[in-house]
């Protein structure tokens, strides 16, 4: 087997307004297992498309065995034996189909030229050989829809190796696996790396895998290259995080001066129904900022959820000012005072349809009906209020949703919690999508709903922000709480440390 | 891996075989009601018949909702194909051949319509054949004159029709055993096109993940034209054995077929574990309902509570499929 290397020289990649890769150097060789890491937005994903075909517009060169290749589409990276299996594998395959022809779709459908009818037998005996190969048991007649998650994961490896694969690359496949599950999937990635001739690449945020199962290595920072490095016995993961962080550190947010009273919101081993989190327990006091730092999928979106009555409960107590709430819809939530600034802004968050108007009064427009009659002239006039308060630029407030700018969007759903008055805001992610402009705006938003003495919960992966807007910080990992951490004393690099699993005391230095 | 593998449930299974144990129970319970009366030969050819219209609107919903599409307008264009067909052989006087040709050939053009509110203007299925019920409705009365095309009646503009009336061969295409002859051959062609060809298959793809199908390189529009033409070939069959059934091609005569075809498809759907609408199960599901009406009536349940017992399959049907589903 003579070895196969894939390479990028000085690759970038310019999207409107960043610079999403800049001259990139790095080398995939077969016969290895490669981790590239970095922390959200590194430009780990946009490197890996640019391999898959799936980022036409690159600059530089991609090198296949020191040769200068042309990837502009999927079907280019194929044909060199480059395959990726992304992190959201339902979107790849068929749950009404069998696990034969999904791993033979391919062949079914590139392959079948004039040729009409299926070969069941044919198709059959090559997944089971296929699936063999990779010493995977699975009924081949079984329906995709019937399998787990992890299985689904094999069912697509199987599809890449299948067709030629020398360059297999794995999109962050261990976020949705069970301990077991990993187990498993490093197995077979051991096996193939042995049996076939083979590169293995990881993204990955979790260290400690990383340094268990790859050969070597590469940082991403800002959509540069730190470091490509082998891993040895002596890598720690704290020289990786001080890799993925750098030195960067800015400043532009608002001082923080709430006074902080007695504990109001305590939460205690809540865990969801499918264990997306798991034993969370955890305080807000009157008046303080609480964040809920961790990576993508640690699980922060999941427990505002969880408390908000959007996904289930499967036990665990939520008290708020001494009485225990029962949530079991959001609904309930809302009831209870309870207000969910959410992720997902154009999807859950406001009605993008209507108008301003009626989007700041959709939370609680029992408080402006006489008799199930809606007083239009009173929701103008807290639509009014809100409109000026919060600064949100709209040429009136009959003005549709969907046609402001997504910092003023935010500002919407903001003002819709407002003016239901509630207790508890929880924030997830508010600043995705916004402007640094608006960012600034909503911070001090933020603060300000803090010091009229209410309870803030605010998620987010972006560390700088969990730092300078918060009072206290609990990092989440893998669905469970990893640490507490006074925000005045803590870094970035601490909470990194937690976030990638770390369960040992951080040491700084 | 053996830690991976999960066995489907004892439950799962019942369920995936519950409208085949549902179909022989019905039939040993009314063999032991009515003995003879029930369990013959000639009951069963009757059952047969009773069953072979609906299984063959069916069959033409099946091929349609494999590549999740949805067809509301079926029967509709099936009552103007009859009104196509009995007035070809009557009023033009065409071979039977030739009739028959020519209202497939009809049903196809007509079908380009549905496609052309589908995938050109890119209604969804559901909302665009909805529209064309009406459309449908109109026209083929438009055709005949506002009435229906028999035998011994004038033509739509008044003078007398060329044939003057039905032959044996017309006739013949409604009862036994051509009707289910012909029954059977649609089950065939539909389980052999959609099982062991490639267009079969890329059709279930698109109804199990149209994104992925897409991305895989097929091409989802145009399987979708080819899974309306091949539907549009089962209605103009159908319509075809309506009207010979009928003796006449009546007003709205196919109209009525269209929910316990879907129902047929529905409780086939989940047969056997396939999770898709399937050609055998769509017969089994049309069969049940057969069934169950042929021995309620023989056991005395009046004819008019009957539909409620055809609603309550379905929805039981449905309830499995569904219920049982698990949550997001």
């Amino acid at each position: 087997m003579d070895k196969i290397t894939l390479g990028t020289k000085n690759v970038s990649i310019e999207f409107p307004g960043v610079k999403a890769l800049s001259n990139v150097d790095f080398e995939l060789e077969t016969g290895k297992i490669h981790a590239v890491m970095g922390a959200n937005g590194a430009g780990k994903s946009t490197l890996m498309k640019v391999l898959a075909g799936a980022n036409p517009t690159y600059t530089g060169d991609v090198l296949y065995n020191g040769k200068v290749v042309e990837i502009r589409k999927p079907a280019d990276a194929k044909a060199l034996g480059i395959q990726i299996v992304y992190q959201e594998v339902d979107m790849a395959l068929i749950p009404s189909l069998s696990v034969a022809e999904n791993v033979m779709f391919n062949h079914l459908v590139m392959n079948m030229g004039k040729k009409q009818m299926v070969n069941w037998a044919y198709i059959r005996k090559e997944a089971q050989a296929v699936l063999e190969r990779l010493n995977i048991q699975l009924d081949v007649n079984a329906l995709v829809g019937s399998l787990s998650l992890a299985q689904k994961q094999m069912v697509l490896i199987a599809r890449a190796i299948q067709s030629s694969c020398n360059f297999l690359i794995l999109d962050e496949p261990t976020a949705p696996l069970s301990d077991t599950e990993t187990t498993e999937l490093f197995r077979l990635c051991k096996h193939l790396i042995a049996t076939e001739n083979l590169s293995i690449t990881f993204i990955s945020h979790r260290i400690h895998e990383v340094l268990q199962i790859c050969d070597s290595y590469t940082v991403m920072r800002n959509g540069e290259i730190v470091d490509n490095c082998p891993i040895t016995p002596e890598t720690t993961s704290k020289e990786i995080v001080d890799k993925m962080l750098g030195r960067s550190f800015e400043s532009s947010f608002p001082a923080r001066h709430a006074t902080i009273g007695e504990k109001s919101l305590v939460v205690e081993h809540l865990t969801e129904r499918d264990h997306k989190i798991q034993d969370v327990s955890f305080y807000v006091r009157k008046g303080e900022v609480v964040g809920i730092a961790g990576l993508v999928g640690a699980g922060k979106s999941e427990l505002c959820k969880t408390l908000f009555g959007a996904l289930k409960k499967s036990s665990g107590t939520i008290t708020l000012n001494g009485k225990e709430l029962k949530i079991r819809n959001p609904s309930d939530a809302v009831r209870n005072r309870l207000a969910l600034v959410p992720e997902e802004r154009r999807k859950e968050g406001v009605l993008v349809h209507e108008t301003v108007d009626f989007n700041l009064s959709a939370a609680c427009l029992g408080k402006f009906c006489k008799l199930s009659f809606v007083n239009r002239a009173k929701t103008a006039a807290n639509a009014n209020h809100f409109v000026e308060s919060l600064g949100i630029k709209t040429p009136s407030i009959f003005q549709l949703v969907r046609n402001l700018s997504g910092g003023n969007q935010q500002k919407v759903v903001i003002g819709k919690w407002l003016s239901a008055d509630c207790d508890v805001y929880i924030f997830d992610e508010p600043t995705k999508g916004v402007d640094v402009g608006a960012k600034a705006e909503i911070f001090k938003l933020i603060n300000a709903i803090a010091e009229a003495g209410n309870c803030v919960i605010y998620a987010s992966c972006e560390n700088t922000e969990i730092l300078s807007v918060t009072d206290r910080t609990y990092v989440m990992f893998d669905g469970k709480i990893m640490a507490e951490l006074e925000t005045a004393k803590t870094s970035e690099d601490e909470i990194m440390h937690y976030a990638v699993g770390g369960t040992e005391a951080y040491v700084a230095g | 891996m053996n830690a991976l593998t999960k066995k489907k449930s004892a439950g799962r299974t019942l369920l995936d075989w519950a409208a085949v144990i549902v179909l022989l129970l019905s039939i040993a319970v009314f063999s032991i009601i009515r003995g003879d009366a029930f369990f013959s030969v000639r009951n069963a050819t009757n059952i047969l018949v009773a069953m072979s219209i609906t299984t063959i609107f069916a069959i033409g919903a099946t091929v349609t909702m494999a590549p999740d599409g949805f067809d509301m307008s079926a029967c509709t264009l099936a009552s103007f194909s009859s009104y196509i067909f009995a007035s070809s052989f009557l009023w033009f006087g065409l071979p039977l051949w030739a009739s028959a040709l020519v209202t497939i050939l009809f049903t196809m053009v007509m079908y380009l319509l549905t496609m052309f509110l589908i995938l050109v203007c890119k209604i969804p299925d559901m909302l665009a054949t909805c529209s064309l019920m009406f459309v449908h409705q109109g026209m083929g009365l438009w055709w005949t004159g506002g009435g229906a095309v028999s035998s011994g009646m004038p033509t739509r503009w008044g003078t007398t029709p060329i044939r003057a009336g039905w032959t044996e061969g017309f006739l013949a295409i409604g009862k036994s055993p051509w009707c289910i002859i012909i029954m059977l051959l649609c089950v065939l062609f539909a389980f052999i096109f959609l099982n062991y060809t490639k267009h079969g298959r890329y059709l279930y793809a698109m109804g199990g993940n149209k994104m992925a199908a897409k991305l895989s390189g097929i091409n989802v529009k145009k399987y979708r034209f080819v899974a309306g033409m091949v539907t549009a070939v089962f209605i103009a069959v159908g319509a075809m054995v309506v009207c010979s059934r009928n003796s006449a091609a009546q007003i709205t005569g196919c109209d009525n077929y269209l929910m316990p075809s879907l129902a047929a498809v529905f409780v086939g759907r989940s047969v056997g574990g396939a999770e898709k609408p399937n050609a055998l199960g769509t017969m089994i599901g049309a069969a049940l309902v057969a069934v169950l009406e042929n021995g309620l009536t023989m056991t005395g349940v009046v004819y008019y509570v009957l539909p409620a017992v055809k609603g309550a399959v379905l929805a039981l049907a449905l309830i499995a499929a569904y219920a049982t589903k698990k949550e997001d």
